[in-house]
């Protein structure tokens, strides 16, 4: 073993042409991107419980709690080739009774075209290799992480609902939606395009990304809550209101 | 040569790390910069076992780093009541378990619904816990850590008691290189500590080397048993194929425990869990995800006359004529447990590295 270590040691020293280099004068400073995340129902910023609305199974409901987790940010440029941001400072709440912006900084100059993130932590990375432990104590403490599994929620979305036959019963509604074990995968990646625009040296561009909640409901699948109004770790269900979360988000122009 | 697979890869990460594992560090003490010494452990894949499933790479043993992990492991600060730790449930001389239990308790002597498991060979295991709800080591520890249960506590709770502490702060510095007590590094640490529990100095595992051991005509006959009747799911060298079967056991009524359905929310999954790993089972007791077995005998008997139908029963356990079970003789049985013995690893049981005192 002494053998071994001694010679990695040796060896390890040699190689240090991949260690950070700070050092490199030519490349600009960087610049910051400031990207907020808009809740809205029918093209307005998303009101919270007692205000109400409509889904197309003519249920009326009012939200009391909308988190969300949003990840693995990479910025497109024109050529499409890709900025990743890195993957360790890339795992963002959006709540929509707290923080709604996303800092990133340190963005390379250039001109971008779009974004891909993550709906969600992507399960199949390690989560040392993920940087998501020290995601953990957060998402904690927003309530995002199962209590009985070592996963988190990707999206927590709550409030009351009356079904348009029962106007004056009101019902909660929990939709709970995550990884389930390495079972499920219900993590999803988005990618939007922006008109072009330039992250300067030691500038902060804003941007605003929309996500329409009422596709929460009605995307690709229609969701009835009548139908189910707990969905947690729910096989059937849960997949679909994470393909219709996919369809909910988009670059407010 | 295993062992070399392992440094050369250890090598690549260590070119491009800026964090620990390369055998020095200067951190500040209260006397001035001081020197640390912090060496990389040895871990080796033992030559009759399968490749490990842990990422060593990612976050390779080193001694301060599994000295940090095991004195989070045995540390009640983990939980709301400043008793519960991990050891308190894994007793070493158990194998890791919790034996006086039925099923395991918690802070304020509250009670689980399950059995706690052995630890060892974690490094080799693709999922954690009775039903899988872990997929990753590094990230299992929530589960216990936040059961209400078991200890009751929450990570951000943890961490801001370890940063008061007055000696975890220099010992995250020790392990890790840099000032900063974290979940990454706290999570780190108890995985540092519990991959290195590896388990593999049983007769069986000698045997399975060719070392000089040799099996009683006995152990010899039971083995064969095993192979025939209990492989198929007991499988390998780790006596587990790492499935999740439900093994018509009785719904238990205090529980109502599903098993690995609350994982995928699967009607397939009813009542299904882990096959355990046989390893150490001499010491494990008592048996079974609720502990409701007390002996090798009763697990057996069981087997062969105690198992009830249910429309997950996994068919292995089905025979042509519409009945279930497993059919061993009385004497097969004496062989069999005689063959189980074999899997105790005495070694590790009494691993000094890995005691809590």
């Amino acid at each position: 073993m002494k053998k071994y270590f001694t010679l990695l040691v040796g060896i390890a020293s040699l190689l240090t042409a991949c260690n950070n280099d700070e050092s490199n004068t030519a490349t600009p400073d960087p610049g910051s991107l400031s990207l907020t995340f808009e809740n809205i129902v029918n093209g307005a910023s998303l009101s919270m419980s007692p205000t109400t609305y409509i889904n197309n199974t003519n249920e009326t409901y009012a939200v009391s709690e909308l988190k969300y987790i949003i990840s693995n940010i990479r910025l497109i440029k024109p050529d499409n080739s890709t900025y990743t941001y890195p993957v360790e400072d890339s795992y963002f709440l959006i709540n929509e009774d707290g923080n709604k912006t996303v800092n990133l900084s340190n963005i390379p100059v250039d001109t971008y075209a779009g974004i891909t993130f993550g709906f969600g932590v992507d399960p199949t990375q390690y989560p040392i290799e993920s940087g998501t432990l020290n995601f953990i104590p957060f998402a904690e403490e927003a309530g995002m992480l199962w209590t009985w599994s070592a996963g988190y929620k990707f999206l927590k979305f709550e409030g009351v609902y009356s079904s348009a036959t029962a106007p004056d019963d009101e019902t909660t509604f929990v939709y709970h939606v995550g990884s389930h074990g390495a079972n499920l995968d219900n993590y999803k990646e988005i990618t939007l395009s922006f008109g072009e625009f330039q992250i300067a040296s030691e500038n902060t561009i804003s941007q605003t990304i929309q996500f329409d909640v009422a596709k929460i409901f009605d995307s690709i699948y229609t969701l009835s809550l009548e139908e189910k109004n707990d969905v947690q770790v729910d096989p059937i269900n849960a997949p679909k209101i994470a393909e219709n979360v996919s369809t909910a988000f988009s670059i407010l122009e | 040569m295993k062992i070399t697979k392992y440094l050369i890869l250890i090598l690549f990460i260590w070119s491009c790390s800026s964090e620990s594992g390369n055998g020095e560090s200067v951190i500040t003490t209260d006397d001035g910069p001081l020197t640390v010494t912090n060496p990389l452990l040895d871990f080796t894949v033992p030559a009759n076992f399968p490749d490990a499933t842990y990422s060593i790479l990612q976050n390779p043993p080193t001694e301060k780093g599994f000295e940090l992990g095991k004195k989070l492991f045995y540390d009640g600060q983990l939980a709301s009541d400043g008793v519960v730790s991990c050891g308190f449930c894994h007793i070493q001389s158990f194998a890791f378990t919790h034996h006086t239990h039925i099923t395991s308790h918690g802070v304020d002597g509250q009670i689980g619904t399950r059995n706690a498991q052995p630890l060892h060979n974690l490094a080799f295991m693709n999922e954690f816990t009775w039903d899988g709800a872990a997929t990753f080591l590094d990230t299992q520890p929530i589960i216990p850590i936040t059961s209400e249960v078991e200890m009751n506590e929450t990570v951000s709770n943890v961490i801001l008691k370890l940063a008061a502490d007055d000696t975890y702060p220099t010992l995250f510095e020790e392990a890790f290189g840099s000032e900063g007590v974290s979940a990454d590094r706290m999570f780190k640490a108890l995985s540092q500590f519990m991959v290195m529990m590896v388990s593999a100095n049983s007769k069986f595992d000698k045997l399975e080397r060719g070392e000089a051991v040799t099996f009683t005509d006995q152990e010899n006959a039971g083995r064969a048993i095993f192979d025939a009747k209990c492989a198929s799911c007991h499988a390998g060298a780790l006596q587990t194929d790492q499935s999740y079967r439900n093994n018509g056991l009785a719904m238990d009524p205090v529980f109502n425990d599903i098993g690995r359905e609350r994982v995928t929310g699967l009607p397939d999954d009813n009542r299904k869990f882990k096959v355990p790993s046989l390893r150490n089972i001499e010491v494990t007791f008592p048996y079974m995800h609720d502990g409701r077995l007390a002996t090798l005998e009763d697990v057996l008997n069981f087997y062969t006359d105690g198992m009830v139908d249910s429309p997950t029963l996994d068919e292995q356990f089905r025979r042509p004529d519409g009945t279930f079970g497993i059919d061993i003789t009385p004497e097969e049985k004496v062989q069999l447990i005689a063959f189980l013995k074999t899997l105790t690893d005495n070694d590790f049981i009494e691993d000094r590295r890995f005691s809590e005192f």
